[in-house]
């Protein structure tokens, strides 16, 4: 592969050598007597074609789409290559045009595209150019990741890791999410299937599709983000003002399901998430989470099913693979009061990571063929969907009835 | 990793940043490209006027002389007037964003007018007319800024424009944008800057960590003695009512001047308000540097970065002061509305009608162009095809469309999250 991470082709590294640089050329170029019409690459006899429209041409030039490698509601995603190397290829992800959707392109993509153009780091996918096609659809050239995503690894009986591997994959993760909110973004949809892996075993982070800035102080932000196996009790409880903690849940319930190989908290519907993280963590209370019950969708707990805030042993035997460092780390993360969580950078600084294990290295990490297919699946679905096949759309379908 | 490197990673580092002379250079050549094609476009339309008349009457032999007095007649926009143009329809948006009740929030209105300003470096008012980029721009911003409107309730606040007005130049505007909708605004470090020096006047100001014997009351004691700014009248205001004024005034020039001079293409954030600060109470300003840089002397590294740090801020006052509202202007306003008149005489006959037509001519243009068949858009699926294919998954309703649907419920739920913020949102309009 020779898009490799090694030589990150990110947005910095492409458009800043491309696009300053065209239009530099264009503008330096002698107008009184070139008077433009010597630039050979912009053909003054069509008047339709604008400068901007020759940079986007330009682009779409670069790639030559191969084949489709999924399909969602919201997006197709092609493989495809360098047309200068076919060796090198990319993921384009075509975003549809929602006939449904009057109101131009949706959310979704403006916020996938506005924050994939900021972020560049090793361990995000990088968003390598946007171009239109000629339907005016919207395309979006991304690292290309046949390694599949964690979610795979985690499910497939036959694939073996431990605390080492385990090690490995949460530091990228946790560099991620630094990155993140480092620059004041929140990715709001943290979870396996959305953690891609390159050729060379770096994980990355992908879908921004419910990203957003960091509010201004007492500005209201949206609780329903987040899928939600990996949705903190702050989002659940319906809190309109939130932080990075949300994402460093999400990043607990990974550590978690590596750890365990299912999924940790997966409750069927938003209450029964609730109720099932009540019972695995500890009762939201006045004493251990100040200001809970002022939440606007707080439910008090019955009576009977009060647990007590639970300790390090309670972490420690859930999560024996984890070491007792590790256990006290994952602990951490899922703090209920998002006050006292760990923030990206303080996790960073943990024990854990100087202790044996060591994580491996990443080439070294174990790995399932059929990661083509799962990438192609992974980019084409939308923000906070839940994984597809007949169980989980029961489980929609089950809360669709519940929640009206 | 420090702010710096933070903000060379953006796009607006990365592509909107230039010197002056490279900004003027761009503009220059984006001008004359236009007027080539409008020169162009009209000798064309011209040819095809005087092909119909020919097959009718024998040809007039001063037909060439006429020719080449109608040459002369097409004038076109000179890069000055475009500029003109363009900050007149940036001071438009934000009396349009005054439209809306509740306000459109400052954030949202600024971000359209840097869009609008961005579109226009490499696109011309005289092929686009400003007007409805500016809807467009103003739209594209509430969803770039989680200000979510509907198309239709977004119209309905705007006059004689509708929604497929608003939206048609879209993709074009996105285009222009280089598909980078990330603008990097001066107000929220303002407001960090306010509150560190509150704290200081409260006595719970952190000294930088390389002036080690600082203290929060050496901090206090500093701010205390500043002379008075040298425009104020009363010169015994409470810091707290000194602070409160520079902020408010600084916020005013921020969403003013910073918008409609090119200071966000010449500057970075944190230099244009500390130039708007500056302009508001310099010693405050100058006190401000100095409980980050020290007050070293000459010679020392921190004396040289301080001055250095001082020059640019100062170089982006001059250009804030620079600026003068058009509306204040009669002379101004004279002389915008002859250059509206003169773009509506030299505008592109051919782009004229873009607003009417969704989005066909640059996908007409595109598909009539050779070369672009070759990327292999050749094996994907018509657009028959595909919808074809979605009208049936429609009637189809099978389970997974129950999963279509449980998602898309989402969507109007966001929405009126959005709405509910806005008191919120209202506030922070009011209060800047």
């Amino acid at each position: 592969m020779a898009v490799s991470p090694s030589i990150p082709r990110s947005p910095s590294t492409t458009s800043s050598s491309t696009v300053p640089q065209k239009l530099k050329e264009i503008a330096t170029q002698n107008i009184s007597t070139g008077k433009g019409v010597s630039h050979p690459q912009i053909p003054l006899q069509n008047p339709d074609y604008e400068l901007a429209q020759q940079l986007n041409d330009d682009v779409r030039h670069k790639y030559i789409k191969d084949r489709k490698l999924g399909e969602g509601t919201y997006a197709v995603v092609y493989l495809g290559h360098l047309r200068a190397d076919s060796a090198s290829y990319v993921a384009i992800k075509k975003i549809k045009v929602n006939a449904e959707f009057k109101d131009g392109l949706s959310m979704d993509a403006i916020r996938e595209v506005k924050y994939l153009q900021e972020l560049s780091h090793p361990n995000i996918i990088a968003l390598h150019d946007v171009f239109t096609s000629k339907d005016l659809n919207l395309n979006l050239v991304l690292e290309y990741l046949p390694g599949g995503d964690l979610e795979m690894l985690i499910k497939d009986g036959s694939i073996h890791y431990g605390a080492a591997d385990v090690k490995a994959w949460m530091g990228m993760l946790a560099r991620s999410v630094w990155y993140c909110h480092e620059n004041c973004v929140l990715h709001r949809d943290i979870k396996p299937n959305n953690l891609l892996i390159a050729s060379d075993g770096e994980v990355k982070l992908a879908d921004f599709g419910l990203a957003r800035s960091f509010a201004d102080p007492y500005l209201n932000m949206s609780h329903q983000v987040i899928t939600r196996w990996y949705r903190p009790p702050e989002l659940l409880y319906g809190a309109r003002q939130y932080s990075g903690a949300v994402d460093i849940w999400s990043m607990g319930m990974v550590f978690a399901e590596l750890l365990l190989r299912v999924p940790f908290v997966a409750g069927n519907t938003d209450l029964d998430q609730i109720s099932k993280i009540n019972d695995a963590f500890g009762t939201p209370t006045e004493e251990n989470w100040p200001g809970v019950t002022k939440l606007p969708n707080y439910v008090s707990a019955e009576k009977d099913r009060i647990v007590p805030l639970q300790g390090r042993d309670f972490f420690l035997r859930q999560f024996p693979t984890a070491g007792s460092v590790g256990a006290e780390l994952l602990m951490s993360m899922c703090a209920l009061d998002p006050r006292k969580r760990s923030t990206a950078s303080q996790i960073l600084q943990h024990n854990w990571w100087f202790i044996e294990p060591k994580p491996t290295k990443k080439e070294d990490l174990p790995r399932k063929p059929g990661g083509v297919k799962k990438m192609g699946d992974d980019l084409a679905r939308r923000g906070g969907e839940l994984q597809e096949g007949p169980f989980h759309n029961t489980v929609r379908q089950l809360d669709f009835t519940a929640m009206k | 990793m420090i702010e710096d490197e933070i903000y060379r990673k953006s796009s607006q580092y990365r592509l909107w940043s230039f010197t002056s002379e490279s900004l003027q250079s761009l503009r220059v050549t984006t001008n004359a490209l236009a007027s080539d094609r409008v020169r162009a476009a009209q000798r064309r339309a011209r040819e095809a006027q005087q092909a119909a008349n020919s097959s009718t009457s024998t040809p007039n032999p001063s037909d060439t002389d006429s020719k080449a007095a109608e040459e002369k007649t097409v004038d076109c926009l000179t890069p000055e007037e475009e500029q003109d143009l363009v900050r007149y329809y940036c001071e438009q948006t934000v009396e349009l964003g005054e439209r809306y009740r509740p306000p459109l929030p400052t954030i949202v209105r600024s971000t359209a007018i840097q869009y609008l300003r961005r579109f226009y470096l490499t696109n011309s008012p005289m092929a686009y007319a400003p007007k409805t980029i500016m809807a467009c721009a103003l739209f594209v911003a509430t969803k770039t800024e989680n200000y979510y409107l509907s198309l239709r309730q977004f119209a309905e606040g705007l006059p004689d424009i509708t929604g497929d007005e608003v939206i048609a130049p879209e993709f074009l505007l996105m285009q222009g944008l280089r598909f980078t909708f990330d603008v990097r605004h001066p107000f929220r470090g303002l407001e960090g800057g306010i509150m560190e020096l509150q704290a200081i006047s409260q006595g719970m100001g952190q000294p930088a960590p390389h002036i080690p014997n600082q203290t929060s009351e050496d901090l206090r004691q500093g701010l205390l003695a500043l002379p008075p700014p040298p425009s104020s009248s009363s010169s015994n205001l409470s810091i707290h009512d000194r602070l409160g004024r520079a902020h408010t005034k600084t916020r005013e020039t921020l969403k003013t001047s910073a918008q409609m001079t090119d200071a966000y293409f010449l500057y970075t954030p944190s230099q244009i308000w500390l130039a708007a600060f500056l302009l508001a109470d310099k010693p405050l300003a100058e006190f401000y540097l100095e409980t980050k840089l020290g007050r070293t002397e000459e010679g020392h590294p921190l004396h040289e970065l301080r001055m250095k740090i001082l020059h640019t801020v100062s170089e982006c006052s001059a250009l804030l002061s620079s600026y003068k509202p058009s509306a204040s202007d009669p002379e101004q306003m004279k002389k915008l509305k002859r250059i509206a008149k003169k773009r509506h005489h030299c505008e592109n006959p051919e782009k004229a009608g873009l607003a009417g037509k969704k989005r066909v001519p640059a996908a007409a243009a595109a598909v009539g162009t050779p070369g672009i068949s070759g990327t292999g858009e050749g094996t994907s699926e018509s657009d028959v095809e595909r919808l074809a294919k979605r009208r049936k998954v429609e009637e189809g309703g099978s389970g997974s469309e129950m999963l279509v649907d449980r998602s898309r419920e989402d969507k109007p739920q966001d929405q009126t999250d959005q709405q509910q913020q806005v008191p919120a949102e209202q506030a922070e309009g009011a209060a800047g």
